[in-house]
Order: C-alpha cells, then structure tokens, then sequence
C-alpha cells in the first residue's frame, strides 16, 4: 500500500501537468505488470514532449484499440492509476489521450 | 609486474608497477536452481574459486559483493555477515548494489582497492536468488532500478528498454527481425557453455513467435530471470600470481546519467556507456581494433545494438544492419566476437551475478580456458555491464 503522504505529495506536482499538450516521444505497450496495475493489462505507456518541452511519462487512454504513432498529440487528464485494496487510498494521476 | 603500453599510437613507456591479476574464476550454473537459496549459492562460488585455484581462505583480504534483490526476494540484508559465515572469515566484506551492474561495479571497486593497496588479493563475488517469487513481483522488484516516475505509470524494466527500441527501430529504419538476430546469435553461443541457463538453438522466426513482453521486445528478446553466482580472485601479489594462468587488468571505469530516459539528452545511446567506454580505452591504451572478445550487456536484444554502437565498435545508427549479418558471431571467423557465454539473454542474468560472470568470461577466453567456444589469440577483451537502464555502466579491458 502507498503512503497516504506520498500520494498526496505526488498529486501536489501531477496537477500543474492537467490540460497540458505534448507529443508522443515514444511509446510501449506493457503485457507483462507489476501487481497493482494487472487489472488495467495490456496497457500503453507513452512519453510525452508538452509544449515546454518537459517529457513526461503516462499511460494512453481512449484509443479504441489502435496503436498510437510517435509525434501523435495528445493531452494530460486525470484518471485512476492503480488497483489497491478496499481500505486503502484510490490512487489517481495524470495519463495522456489523443486529441 | 612492469608492463609497457601503447597509447594514443604513440608508444610510451608507462611502467605500472603491481599490475591487478585475474588469477581465479568459478561460475555456478545459472537457471531455476530449485535446490539453492542464496547462501549456498555464494558458499558454492566461494568454495569453488579456492578450490580451484588452490588458494586458502587465510590469503582473502577483503571480498567484494555484488547483489541486488537479497532485501526484496530473501528478505536478507547484512549481506555481507551471511557471507562471513557461509565462509568463515572475519575480513573486510563490501556489498555493492547498482541493480544489473552490481556485479560489473563490484569488480571496479576491487580494482580500485588493489590499486590503493599493494600486496592484497581480494575475491569479487555476485550473486542473485531470483525465483523464489512469482514473475509479477520479480517484475516488480526489478522496476525498483527505474525512476519514481516510471514506477508511477505501470513502466516496467522490459517496459522502459521497448521505448529504446520503438525509437530506435523507427528513427533508423529497422524491423523487430533485426533485433532478433542478437537473440539468435547468443542462443548459439550458449549451447556451448555448460553453466548456461538455456542451451538451445532458437531461429528468428521462434523470436518472432514469441509473445511481446512490452511491445516492441518479446519474451526472446529478453534475458531470463535467473538463480546463479560467479566469483574472482584478483591480486597484485606477485607470490600468489605464481604459476596461475593470469589476464591482468589494464582499466575498469564506471560512468553514471540520469535515472529516467525521459531526462537524458538522447534515447538511442547510453551515455554512461560512451564515457565509461571512452575512459577505460584511453587508460588501457588500446584500440577497438585490438579487442578480440567482447561481453557485453544483452539484457534485451536492443541493449547489445546499443553496446557495440555506444562502446563505438559500430556508427550509431548502423547497429541493426551489423546485427543481422551476425558479424560478431563464433562461426563469422569476424575479428571481433560478442558474447560468447550466451550473454544475458541465453546464459542467463542473475543480476547480482552477471558482471562477474562477463568478466571471468573474458578471462577464460584470454588465458585459454574457454574449451568449446575459445575464440582464437584473443590478448585482449573488454567486458560491458549497464545498471537498469543506463543509468550505470562498468566497462573493463583486461589483457595478457
């Protein structure tokens, strides 16, 4: 289970980087997992260039089953992250979708 | 010892006084070794280094450790008491821990502390249990070496090196088959050593066939998780080099970048390997043309394209052509061989281990120990071993 704090503190940075746009980097799609993410598996992961220039990492969401392309655009929003047990914090976090 | 080198083509009288000698190596074998926990397999790299070189535990000053996961898999920290006890000794032991490079780091270390200190012999030791827990937290485990950040997103070790590949493959034109021919020349390699984990032909097709771990690498790209230990005898003794068959230690440099690929200046090198590379060829005072064997860290097939372009063997971007003409394969008759233990991916990878394993390789194949897979007159060769993804990196260049 993750520290409450340490969520917290992550969650602190995590929402400068919502609305941001970027362009995928470069990606993977992820079939072998750790245990909390097992539940969303396969999944993609991108790295993402934004605007500014910082790369950010974050998993891809809503692209109906299509493999994304590098230089493709896509935009921070907030999602649930990982699965954690019934007592513990729901872990949200910023993931990428194409726009 | 007194050794004259050649540097920079201009021949200059560097006299090294108390030159670092390999004068032992033993190997477990590596792969699933259901019977052996930690313990027994350091106690039996031990044993069998002395024993096989005849040298008595009273001559040890010092042991060098390379481990990563005995706190995760074995719950065992204080690694370097259970070493004092499976072996009986009271010396100096140092555990060193720089993930898949621990081993490679443990080594440079030692040949630090020789150069600092005359009359010494040291053992360097790796080891790793790795499959006493299920594949999801070994996997787990091993994203331990990568960034907070990569943690956070599901980005797993296999995970971060496919992102190296996907742009690799796009950004010079190259197919997943040029990456399995790395996989298939190891495989090759591997049925001629008998401490390999896996030592069996495989065709590009059966990499092909294979299932993605994280798309663009599949199950045989990848190095498999692996039980196993090595071991080393260094010395600057000269009563203790004697009459053993010895290589000597002409560099080992480490080199370190940033932790997350998202923060490094190119995703399509390893800048620790360029420096550490650059550093150990300039002390040693060779040439890439002088280097006969080489190992180097396969831990995905794209890891070695990298090696043999960032150690500037290859021109970046040139590597996945090289790869598949199998230009450094044992039957090439090339002039430069790769990997003749299997490396990573057929041999096996118990990352404690690994970066003994590279080097004792080299020192088998340089003093003619290498049986089956003896690379012919090789004098020199140099040993290439990357903590999590680059972060790291150990290169050594031995000689005779």
């Amino acid at each position: 289970m993750k520290s409450v704090v340490a969520q917290w503190r992550k969650q602190k940075k995590d929402v400068f980087l919502l609305g941001k746009k970027g362009k995928i980097i470069t990606w993977t799609k992820i079939m072998v997992s750790p245990p909390k993410f097992q539940a969303f598996t396969p999944y993609l992961v991108v790295l993402v260039e934004l605007e500014n220039k910082e790369r950010v990492y974050g998993q891809l969401v809503d692209l109906d089953d299509k493999d994304p392309k590098i230089n493709q655009n896509v935009i921070a929003v907030l999602r649930k992250t990982a699965s954690v047990g019934s007592n513990d914090l729901i872990e949200y976090g910023v993931k990428f979708m194409p726009f | 010892m007194l050794k004259q080198v050649q540097h920079d083509d201009t021949t200059l009288s560097i006299f090294i006084l108390f030159m670092n000698s390999i004068i032992g190596y033993f190997s477990t074998k590596f792969g699933e070794l259901w019977d052996k926990d930690l313990s027994d397999l350091m106690f039996d790299a031990l044993d069998g280094v002395l024993k096989k070189i005849k040298l008595e535990k009273s001559a040890i000053d010092a042991i060098f450790f390379g481990n990563m996961l005995g706190g995760v898999v074995e719950e065992k920290l204080l690694l370097e008491a259970h070493i004092a006890e499976v072996l009986g000794v009271n010396i100096p032991i140092y555990r060193v821990e720089a993930a898949c490079a621990s081993g490679g780091l443990a080594f440079q270390m030692a040949h630090e502390y020789l150069k600092n200190n005359s009359n010494k012999t040291v053992v360097v030791l790796g080891a790793e249990k790795m499959t006493d827990i299920s594949a999801e937290n070994i996997t787990k485990s091993l994203a331990c070496a990568a960034s907070s950040d990569e943690q956070a997103v599901g980005l797993t070790f296999p995970g971060v090196y496919a992102m190296i590949a996907k742009l690799y493959l796009q950004k010079f034109h190259y197919k997943e088959e040029h990456l399995a021919a790395i996989s298939v020349k190891n495989h090759a390699h591997a049925v001629l050593n008998e401490n390999a984990h896996f030592r069996r032909y495989v065709t590009v097709d059966d990499v092909l066939e294979s299932p993605y771990v994280a798309y663009p690498l599949k199950v045989l790209d990848s190095s498999p998780i692996s039980d196993g230990a090595a071991a080393l005898v260094l010395t600057n003794r000269k009563l203790v080099i004697g009459n053993q068959k010895s290589s000597q230690i002409l560099s080992s440099e480490v080199a370190t970048d940033c932790i997350s690929i998202a923060k490094r200046e190119r995703l399509d090198e390893l800048k620790a390997t360029k420096i550490a590379g650059e550093k150990a060829f300039k002390i040693s005072g060779l040439k890439r043309s002088d280097i006969s064997v080489m190992e180097v860290h396969d831990c995905f097939s794209i890891a070695e394209i990298l090696a043999l372009e960032d150690l500037g063997f290859w021109k970046k971007g040139e590597g996945g052509k090289h790869a598949k003409s199998m230009s450094t394969a044992a039957e090439s008759g090339g002039n430069l061989i790769v990997n003749t233990s299997g490396g990573l991916k057929a041999a096996g990878h118990p990352v404690g281990g690994t970066g003994i394993k590279q080097i004792g390789e080299i020192h088998l194949q340089l003093t003619e120990q290498a049986g089956e897979r003896q690379v012919r007159k090789a004098k020199y060769g140099l040993a290439h071993n990357v903590g999590g993804s680059g972060g790291l990196a150990v290169v050594s260049i031995l000689g005779v």
